[in-house]
């Protein structure tokens, strides 16, 4: 028995000494777990040379990439709604394009959501930027900070434009949130989005460069900055402060019109002298559909069944537009591509019957590059988002709708600057336009608005804004379209319920 | 010397090396030991029972000791034991009983036939074992004879329908493992329960050779579960292999092999009906007729990818055992193919245990188990794709060169033999696991057990591919095209590989204090510590080829058969987590009439920030047994009840990821400057560094009743188990974009009831007969889910709100179709409806029908699950029937709703609205009106199903008549399984995928359950 009691005492004793030892080796290290094979914000080894923030900002770039913002929802909700696409793909393919095709939008239609996501995600981004640069307690240098600060806040502003343009009545998100009691944020009226949108720009273009080193081609630059702005004034018809932008971007010395109009498109015309600002996207043999690339292109290609399936083939020039076109202006065979083809492509295909009779010319991919990547759906394609042309069409109209002797004179040269560059030497079409009446000019302005940016974002938002939506979409045919309801998209159900009814319903849904 | 004292400890703070140091402690300890059984006397006795007849294979234990042995053929044992000992001697079917040894050298024991021999079972808890009948908690034990004999070769598919509460949802797909929820969903994050498999704390058995396992217990309540807290939210399902039974040496083979049919083809139209169809769409829509002209075949796609596939499940084992030592071997082998074309499984198993009686007191045993599986990978989606293909294509027109579908869905729809064909053998998946344990365990004092283990579990899985040349394809002309063949030359040969690594260490040290106070108090204390590492790692590649074509032979399939300067995308990475657990538990009987549990476990884990890293569980449970009251003395009716309740907290931190506490940065958000891209890392979500687990707190009560002379038995069990602080990521009203924010927010509640019955009885001498059913039904409820803002987690068919069940479908009620204009006009419509669309309710009563119209249509999940066996004995012959069932839940047929292009039309189209009168249930055959493709009631059918899931007839030789017999035992069999499903489900089967809690119940492709008929043998030399 007392054997038996020595050996327990030594049983417990080891016991004790063991369980000791796993305890105090383990404890104290045995939890702490870094994670492996990956970086955190307080490990992350920043590029020399390169600023703090920039893996921030590349971010809110790469949000423009997306789906949600660039891609689907975007061609139906800024084309597929105006007079010059038709949804495309076959007749039953994708509801919720019909509803963009035909009006009205229910509220339930996934695209307005993804809309409303992606713009409010890039701009979380963005305001996590401005967070960081705010917080920084290092010496980051001043400059260092405002650029950031400036980039966000050009990205910022362009992802309200969009969303005042889409929704209207938004709600207005200046930090980062991160208390679900303060996240539901009641919406703002347009002209107080407006006036947020103008200090976020007028900021940008006050500290971006003109333009960036070439290996960061394609970064916003204060050339951008301005010629959104320009574009914010001419929503908000401030003519003169339109007008003013506009000239800051055209007196420059940056951009020109040397790009021939059928090269501008292609990949051959990405960020060119012409390019003010357009979403870059990248494709290799490596990253042939992925988030380096963008699918913008993609949704639109030419829906072939072999060699010519290019993609799913939505967003098709409508006949209204076909028609629009002034006899033999060259632009329009840069803009439709015919099926069958009536003659071989720039590239020399032959495109047979497709489901549409057209397709949107400026997403055509070359096959060059095609075979290069090794896949044919065009997620390389950058999608232009402002361009030189652009940017003198806006100084026309605002110019013409200032008045004046001088100002018409002025709209009318810019306006022939555009026309000159579709002619191509080729006088024997699309003659100078020499009315100095202001009803006529602002038609011919308006007219080509329509078939120099045909397909390019901004026909169903200019209806709107010239007040002719409901005629032109009646016109055209879209006899669904209610005035004072669809020119604007109607607040995505979803955000609605999420919100407990803080967020309210556009009018007329 | 000081800089090895310093290797030294680095060394002890290693897991090998904190291995060796116990195992020489243990060694140590074992020589210190070795000296106390010097009082030993040399006992032979005889077992007989109380008819007198000698009784073998009794099992005769030193009680507080391992010592034990077992008796011969007659009934007799040889044993050393000290003078002043008990003996436990226990037998199936008998009343076990405790024997003072008191010095006698000979014992003659009578055992008497048991009356309740269910309730003197033993049952595996948590670190431990205990009496059924003294259990408070909820648990179920399925012996393994009763998936042994099944022709499934993943072990827990086969206890579908055998549990109260259990909820199994099985794949077709060779070797998959099912989906299992125990008492309901209760988390928005994976519902999976905790596998133990002789201790060791798992995921998945898909290693186990199912006709090697002992017992399966299913632990349901907090009282059960909490010993291991953290880990155990979603309910425990403890796995015991097989064992050498003490002096014994058998030799069993158990062999089954089967076909597998698909017994449920999905109706759809042939070819005449599909050209009469879609001519009447394409009319509907005004659009052209189309030219059929070439497409004069008539395919059964589904006839094209399935087959009759073949099953095979063999197990030998070997078991031996002597006074010092036992040993156990299980080889097993099983191959089943799929019966979509070409899909295979095979696994390869090896299982070695061993345990050593060193001394009566002390036991040191080790296992490892090796487990080898191949898979030739079934392809993807042409499930579907044999529903959507048009019948009119025919299939090949030779080696390479196959037919397109023409071009309403050409470019979305493949040829699905094409796609099979293509894919043949171009996948090789394999993985290797090893795991396996060290143990001791030392009795002290009489009353003290510590024992220690070490785990390990390491898994190496590896992938080959090839991505072949497409096929030739053959399109038909249609109206002005002409016939020709197409090739995409912009494809290029490719090879991948991909190799993942697991690691997996744990070790559980235990102390038990077991005893038999005066006055009828029985104390049993269990003291633990334990800690569990996870570990890991993978790299892979893959190269194209862009100027040879590698050959279609698995010899070329590595990456460097691709030189280096191809494109190609290689991948890495890592992760681990470890935690820390300190345990506890006290089992209090009085007089086995009162019983009390409690339990407590301590839990650290890695995979939370250090403020918020340790949290503590607990349980208690009390039961009643009022049959041993002496105011029940004088009741007939009842033999044995039992009132049982509990109440605990455990956690669910299982399957939930390692690094939350740390922003998870995406660097997938790159950017891109002209064609230079740049590395940007941002953070995926918002984190709350406050987050924690999620808590389950349930409550269980209930009873268990044996009646009837025993006969017949009932179990009763009612809970209520709510899940707190549910870990989410969840989207900020538009403010926050699409980032998520990840917290811990909500509760969910499921509410039940569980009836499990079972009876039996014999009839004359030769024919016995048992019944047993069991039902269940689980309410859900989301009982909070965010205060501030609405919070849904919705993908537009699924909603989980608070106030709803988790998960439910959410859409418009269809009440009809609108006939005619006139009575479009009077009834609520969308503006874009129009005669022959779907009429639908107006849940509000506005007068019009717009989103707010949309309500609660269902859940995909089972309210109510039963299932049953009947079993059958007259002399050798043996008949089961298995039944098992669900009902309560709607299955939403998403592979019907598909608008992207013309897919084949299921029969239900045939009865398509064509004018007024004709139906008031199929809509329009017009794919363009998008108000019909809404989601409502009319994707949605019932889930319920009733199903013969096994009937299984054999015979068992009588070998006790010819003792030359060389078998000890020898049973045949032929069994069916999954024989017949009633449902009203269209698809291949009504076991659609529940494994994502808020997204599921969609038939998209389900791959089916077939119906297998098999033959078996089992035998024991």
């Amino acid at each position: 028995m007392r054997r038996m009691n020595n050996n327990f005492l030594l049983i417990a004793g080891f016991s004790i000494v063991l369980l000791g030892g796993i305890l105090a080796g383990c404890k104290k290290d045995f939890l702490n777990r870094i994670p492996l094979g990956q970086y955190t914000t307080n490990n992350y080894p920043y590029p020399s040379g390169g600023g703090p923030y920039d893996q921030y900002v590349f971010a809110a770039y790469a949000g423009l990439r997306t789906w949600e913002t660039s891609v689907f929802g975007f061609v139906g909700a800024v084309s597929i709604r105006s007079d010059d696409a038709d949804k495309g793909s076959t007749a039953a393919d994708a509801p919720a394009q019909i509803e963009m095709d035909n009006f009205p939008v229910t509220p339930t239609n996934g695209l307005t959501n993804d809309l409303w996501t992606g713009y409010y995600g890039v701009i979380t981004k963005c305001n996590v930027v401005l967070d960081q640069v705010a917080r920084d307690s290092a010496n980051t240098p001043e400059p260092t900070k405002n650029l950031a600060k400036a980039e966000a806040r050009f990205l910022r502003g362009y992802s309200y434009f969009m969303l005042v343009r889409l929704f209207g009545n938004i709600p207005l998100v200046d930090t980062v949130l991160t208390n679900v009691g303060e996240s539901n944020i009641s919406q703002s009226a347009p002209a107080a989005v407006y006036a947020f949108i103008e200090q976020d720009l007028q900021y940008a273009a006050s500290i971006l460069p003109a333009k960036w080193d070439v290996k960061y081609i394609g970064r916003a630059t204060s050339g951008a900055a301005n010629g959104m702005l320009a574009k914010v004034y001419l929503y908000q018809k401030k003519w003169g402060q339109a007008m003013a932008a506009a000239d800051v971007v055209i007196g420059s010395g940056v951009y020109d019109l040397n790009t021939p109009y059928d090269k501008i498109f292609t990949e051959d015309g990405e960020n060119s002298s012409e390019s003010v600002f357009e979403i870059q996207a990248y494709a290799d043999a490596n990253h042939k559909e992925d988030s380096y690339g963008v699918q913008y292109a993609n949704v639109q290609g030419v829906r072939g069944t072999d060699w010519n399936d290019l993609g799913w083939g939505f967003n098709v020039p409508s006949a209204q537009l076909d028609a629009a076109y002034e006899p033999g202006d060259p632009r329009k065979a840069s803009t439709i591509l015919y099926a069958p083809s009536t003659a071989p492509t720039k590239y020399g295909e032959v495109f047979p019957v497709e489901p549409n009779p057209r397709y949107n010319e400026k997403v055509y991919t070359n096959p060059t590059v095609r075979a290069a990547v090794g896949d044919r759906f065009g997620w390389w394609m950058n999608i232009r988002i402002l361009r030189y042309a652009d940017v003198l069409l806006m100084y026309a109209e605002a110019a013409n709708e200032l008045g004046g002797a001088a100002n018409t004179d002025s709209a009318l040269s810019k306006l022939e600057m555009v026309r000159a560059r579709a002619r191509n030497g080729n006088n024997a079409i699309l003659p100078a336009v020499t009315t100095t009446d202001q009803g006529e000019l602002r038609t011919a302005i308006q007219h080509e608005r329509r078939i120099e940016l045909a397909m390019e974002h901004e026909r169903f938002f200019d209806l709107v804004r010239w007040g002719i939506a409901a005629n032109v979409l009646h016109a055209a045919g879209k006899t669904n379209f209610t005035p004072g309801r669809d020119e604007l998209l109607p607040i995505p159900q979803t955000q609605i319920d999420l919100s407990k009814g803080v967020l309210k319903q556009n009018p007329g849904y | 010397m000081k800089q090895l004292n310093s290797n030294q400890s680095n060394y002890l703070r290693t897991w090998q090396g904190k291995l060796l140091f116990f195992i020489l402690t243990a060694f140590s300890l074992i020589g210190f030991t070795q000296k106390s059984n010097a009082q030993n006397i040399t006992i032979t006795g005889k077992v007989i029972s109380d008819s007198g007849q000698a009784l073998s294979g009794v099992s005769v234990a030193v009680r507080g000791t391992n010592a034990g042995t077992a008796t011969n053929t007659n009934g007799e044992f040889t044993l050393s034991a000290p003078a002043n000992g008990t003996l436990t001697i226990s037998h199936v079917g008998f009343t076990s009983r405790t024997v003072p040894i008191n010095n006698q050298q000979t014992l003659t024991i009578t055992l008497s036939t048991s009356a309740v021999t269910a309730l003197e079972q033993v049952v595996v808890v948590g670190y431990g074992t205990q009496r059924k009948r003294d259990l408070t908690g909820s648990i179920t034990v399925i012996s393994g004879d009763e998936v042994a004999n099944r022709p499934s070769v993943n072990p827990v598919s086969s206890l579908q329908g055998k549990v109260a509460g259990l909820t199994i949802v099985n794949s077709g797909q060779a070797g998959a493992s099912p989906t299992v929820r125990i008492r309901g969903v209760n988390s928005t994050n994976n519902a999976d329960p905790l596998y133990v498999v002789d201790g060791i704390l798992q995921t998945n058995i898909d290693y186990l050779n199912q006709a090697d396992i002992e017992s399966i217990e299913v632990l349901k309540d907090p009282s059960s579960i909490a010993i291991y807290g953290l880990q155990g939210g979603n309910g425990v399902i403890i796995i015991t292999t097989k064992r050498a039974k003490r002096g014994q040496t058998t030799v069993s083979f158990q062999a089954n092999v089967g076909i597998q049919k698909l017994n449920n083809k999905v109706k759809v139209v042939d070819a005449e009906g599909f050209k009469t169809l879609f001519a009447r769409q394409l009319q509907n829509i005004g659009a052209a007729p189309f030219d059929f002209t070439n497409y004069t075949a008539n395919t059964d796609w589904q006839n094209q990818i399935y087959r009759t596939a073949l099953i095979s499940n063999n197990s030998l084992s070997v078991a031996n055992s002597s006074e010092k030592s036992t040993t156990y071997f299980n080889i097993g082998y099983s191959n089943q193919q799929g019966i979509l074309k070409y899909d295979n499984y095979k696994k390869y198993i090896a299982r070695l245990n061993q345990e050593i009686h060193i001394t009566n007191n002390i036991r040191l045993g080790g296992e490892i188990n090796g487990f080898y599986w191949q898979q030739n990978p079934p392809v993807g989606g042409v499930q579907n794709g044999a529903l959507w293909a048009a019948p009119i294509v025919p299939v090949k027109a030779g080696d390479g060169v196959y037919y397109s579908m023409p071009s309403f869905q050409r470019a979305q729809v493949g040829n699905p033999v094409a796609a099979i064909d293509l894919e043949n053998g171009n996948t090789l998946n394999s993985g290797y696991r090893v795991t396996g344990n060290v143990f001791a365990e030392i009795k002290f004092l009489k009353s003290f057990t510590w024992k220690s283990t070490f785990y390990t579990d390491l898994g190496f899985n590896q992938t080959r591919g090839y991505g072949s040349l497409p096929f030739h394809f053959i399109n038909f002309g249609e109206g002005a095209t002409t016939t020709d063949t197409s090739y995409n030359n912009l494809a290029h040969t490719s090879v991948n590989q991909s190799q993942t690594l697991y690691k997996t260490y744990q070790q559980d040290h235990t102390l038990t204090f077991d005893k038999n106070l005066k006055g009828g108090h029985h104390l049993t204390v269990l003291a633990g510590f334990s800690t569990l590492y996870h570990y890991n790692e993978f790299t892979n590649g893959n190269r194209t080829d862009t100027s040879l074509n590698i050959p279609k032979n698995s010899i070329f399939w590595y990456l460097n058969t691709a030189q280096q300067s191809n494109p190609g995308t290689f991948g890495g990475g890592a992760s681990e987590d470890a935690s820390i657990s300190y345990l506890g538990r006290v089992n209090y009987a009085f007089q086995n009439r009162y019983l009390l549990n409690v339990t407590f476990r301590r839990d650290g884990t890695s995979k939370f920030s250090p403020s918020r890293q340790w949290g503590n569980f607990g349980s208690v449970g009390v039961g009643w047994v009022l049959t041993d009251e002496n105011f029940m003395k004088g009741v007939s009716w009842a033999d044995f009840l039992k009132l049982k309740a509990s109440w605990g907290t455990v956690g669910n931190g299982l399957n939930i990821g390692n690094y939350l506490s740390y922003p998870a940065l995406n660097n997938a958000n790159v950017g891109i400057f002209g064609n230079n891209i740049y590395t940007s890392v941002v953070a995926a979500y918002v984190p709350d560094p406050n987050l924690h687990w999620e808590t389950v707190e349930g409550k269980d009560a209930g009873f268990e009743l044996h009646t009837l002379k025993n006969k017949l038995n009932l179990e009763v069990d009612f809970y209520d188990r709510k899940t707190h602080d549910i870990l989410t990521t969840i989207t900020l009203p538009g403010a926050s974009g699409n980032t998520g924010y990840f917290t811990n927010l909500g509760t969910i509640d499921n509410k039940g009831l569980e009836i499990s019955a079972g009876w039996k009885d014999r009839v004359g001498t030769d024919f016995s007969y048992s019944v047993n059913g069991n039902f269940s039904v689980n309410t859900n409820k989301v009982e909070s889910i965010g205060n501030n803002i609405n919070f849904q987690i919705t993908n537009g068919i699924n909603l989980t709100q608070s106030g709803y069940s988790i998960g439910y479908f959410y859409g418009y009620v269809q009440t009809g179709i609108y006939q005619t204009t006139a009575e479009l006009d009077k009834t609520p419509h969308m503006s874009s409806s129009a005669p022959g669309d779907i009429s639908y309710k107006d849940v509000n009563g506005d007068g019009k029908i717009d989103q707010n119209d949309r309500t609660y249509l269902g859940t995909p999940f089972p309210k109510y699950n039963f299932g049953g066996t009947i079993a059958m004995g007259y002399r050798g012959f043996d008949l089961n029937v298995d039944l098992q069932g669900v009902a309560g839940n709607k299955i939403y047929v998403a592979r019907r709703t598909a608008t992207f292009a013309t897919l084949n039309y299921e029969v239900n189209r045939l009865n398509a609205w064509t004018a007024a009168g004709t139906t008031n249930v199929e809509p329009i055959l017009d794919n363009t009106r998008a108000n019909n493709y809404l989601f409502s009631s009319y994707w949605l059918e019932p889930g319920d199903y009733f199903r013969i899931r096994t009937l299984q007839l054999g015979y068992t030789f009588n070998t006790s008549r010819s003792k030359n017999s060389a078998f000890k035992m020898l049973r045949v069999y032929i069994s069916g399984q999954n024989l017949a499903t009633f449902t009203h489900a269209t698809g291949y089967t009504p076991e659609v995928p529940v494994s994502d809690p808020v997204t599921a119940g969609a038939d998209n492709g389900v791959y089916p359950v077939p119906a297998i008929y098999s033959f078996g043998v089992n035998v024991t030399f």
